[in-house]
């Protein structure tokens, strides 16, 4: 009985769940995109074999879009269609190592910080404070400079770590606000204890603002990761969006001739169509979480 | 008493960051000075030459204890000296820093000027057309506008406005031909190179000021005083007045904490348009691994951010009597 009651409840969830992100077009789209990228970064190696997509080709230099190479050559006569399937894979593992690390640590602090108060709280609070207030973007150009880190274990780190002092402060602050509500009041009284409070009570009603910062962070990690390898501070991985960008602005000679705009404009539009991918699908994630913003047709 | 003791707080920070980049820098694997000191012995410098010559490069000696290093570093920090340039072949870090400053200000500060005032205005129109197909698609334009980086931004332009479009010229912050000095060509030649910098500097934060604006107008719309404003018949100028000045002070804040973005944001549309300002020098001085222009422009940016924040938040409390705790 309850167990047939427990799923009949959780089909209805996810049915709902498909009526959310579907109820919107705008939604569709965006799903439509991340679908997209997560094919290009699981199945790119499959489509475009590196040994042989990669080959350059003096023949075919700066070439416009046809049928073999929709989106043109590159300067090598590689295409560039090719290149940014494969640069897929590394720019999303990072990007999301990175966001997850920031979710991790950031709630993490905040939480504890919220929870424990005084002096724990107070010498937290100074350290997030120093991580806010550096200029994050600087700071990541020195410590990726002393670390001149190639592997996506190490970037990661590295993004992580300059980045997770906002959401820290901010959960902390959602922390302090929520554990003075009647229903914690109740769990207290309930005599549950302070992690079981912590962790079951009062993180499950920040799920939605933890969930939208992680995919923020996502895009955020993936343009300070595209940013170093642009500016040739992080060694080069052989495919990657941001070494494309270096190259055009460097090596290529790509600002002096009109011939290369699908080579420069490629990764630019690879970036945003990911960014306005999660754009999209953020209105829908917020409803999923908080019920009340749900249009009341939706919610029977 | 509160402005003292946040002040004093400012202060740590500060020694907090200088105190961090010095051990990270020294203490981190494939630390720098001990490499530089390692393979001048392996190209067969005698000890004492090589200690030597990382002494004026690094301004440290590396048989000395960290501790000492430390010491001296924060006692050379103190007294404005923050060492000499490796690339640029012994020129002072300081000097450097400061000749490349002016041309950062000037477009960061008109950037940051422009994309506010747009953003001011979009996002009331936003709040006041709540709902509305206006508000469903420039709030997701600006959404997607929010933290675009400016890499993104400086280079469609440069690509679309001196490659496709050959209409602005490339490169450097004034033409070659003008003499620098208060004239009018020099003048006229630095307007014309800024255009699409700042264009890039627009475009990379409107949507972040757009959407801060809209939050807090939406916010004024619910409150009391305007509903009494209508009631009270005032013009509907006049509750623009009430509105956009109770929408702003919350951005205040904000202004200032972008700061540090903007400066991030620099490294980027100063490298892409070799603009000869402070992001360029910490773009070239973090390729060629010039450690102690990197170091310096490190220390002195995070300095001016904490301390504009310190005195944004002495101002808000004076702009904001709310606010006063």
């Amino acid at each position: 009985m309850i167990l047939a009651a427990s799923t009949a409840s959780r089909q209805s969830r996810s049915s709902s769940l498909a009526r959310i992100f579907l109820s919107r077009p705008i939604r569709v789209i965006g799903l439509a995109i991340i679908a997209l990228y997560l094919f290009m970064a699981i199945f790119g190696p499959v489509i475009f074999p590196p040994s042989t997509a990669l080959v350059a080709n003096p023949a075919k230099v700066y070439q416009g879009p046809s049928w073999a190479d929709p989106l043109g050559t590159d300067f090598q006569g590689v295409s560039v269609l090719a290149e940014i399937v494969l640069g897929a894979r590394g720019v999303l593992m990072v990007g999301v190592g990175a966001a997850f690390f920031i979710v991790v640590v950031g709630v993490a602090v905040g939480l504890i910080a919220g929870f424990t108060g005084g002096i724990v709280d107070a010498i937290l609070m100074r350290i997030t404070d120093v991580f806010i207030a550096i200029p994050q973007f600087p700071l990541l150009l020195l410590v990726a400079t002393i670390l001149n880190a190639s592997s996506p274990g190490l970037i990661i780190l590295m993004l992580g770590l300059t980045t997770w002092g906002g959401l820290a402060r901010a959960i902390r602050s959602q922390v302090l606000s929520l554990r003075e509500r009647d229903f914690v009041e109740a769990a207290r009284g309930l005599g549950l204890g302070t992690g079981t409070i912590a962790l079951r009570v009062i993180l499950p009603n920040m799920l939605s603002y933890v969930a939208m910062n992680f995919l923020v962070s996502i895009t955020g990690a993936i343009y300070a990761e595209v940013g170093l390898l642009f500016l040739g501070v992080t060694p080069f991985t052989p495919d990657n969006w941001g070494v494309m960008l270096h190259e055009a602005d460097s090596v290529a000679g790509a600002l002096y001739t009109r011939k290369s705009v699908f080579y420069v404009i490629s990764p630019l539009m690879a970036i945003l169509l990911l960014q306005a991918g999660i754009i999209f699908i953020l209105g829908g994630l917020d409803e999923v979480f908080n019920p009340r913003l749900r249009k009341t047709g939706a919610t029977q | 008493m509160r402005v003292v003791r946040r002040f004093g707080v400012s202060l740590l920070m500060i020694w907090m960051v200088m105190t961090i980049t010095f051990f990270m820098i020294r203490l981190m694997p494939g630390n720098p000075i001990m490499d530089a000191y390692l393979s001048l012995l392996q190209q067969g410098v005698p000890s004492q030459e090589a200690m030597a010559q990382i002494h004026v490069l690094y301004d440290v000696y590396p048989n000395q204890s960290v501790l000492t290093q430390y010491v001296l570093y924060v006692w050379h920090l103190l007294h404005g000296n923050f060492g000499t340039s490796i690339v640029y072949a012994g020129r002072p870090v300081l000097p450097l820093i400061l000749a490349s400053a002016p041309w950062t200000l000037m477009l960061v500060s008109i950037g940051i000027t422009i994309s506010f005032f747009i953003g001011l205005f979009l996002g009331v129109l936003i709040a006041l057309n709540r709902n509305t197909w206006f508000d469903n698609v420039m709030s997701q334009i600006a959404s997607i506008f929010h933290g675009i980086p400016n890499y993104v931004t400086g280079f469609i332009f440069l690509y679309f406005f001196t490659v496709m479009l050959p209409w602005f010229p490339f490169g450097n912050i004034y033409g070659n031909t003008v003499t620098p000095g208060l004239n009018f060509p020099f003048i006229a030649s630095v307007a014309y190179h800024s255009v699409l910098p700042i264009a890039a500097y627009v475009f990379g934060a409107f949507g972040t000021w757009t959407l801060s604006t809209k939050s807090a107008a939406v916010a004024v719309l619910g409150d009391d005083f305007i509903q009494a404003d209508k009631i009270r018949g005032l013009t509907p100028g006049q509750q623009l007045d009430h509105l956009i000045h109770n929408s702003v002070l919350p951005l205040f804040t904000g202004f200032v904490l972008s700061l540090g973005m903007m400066f991030g944001g620099a490294v980027f549309i100063e490298e892409t348009f070799t603009i000869p300002g402070l992001g360029y020098l910490i773009a070239q001085s973090t390729s060629q691994r010039d450690y102690p222009v990197m170091q310096g422009c490190f220390l002195l940016l995070s300095s001016a951010v904490i301390l504009a924040n310190f005195l944004a938040d002495m101002l808000y409390s004076r702009i904001d009597p709310r606010i006063r705790v």
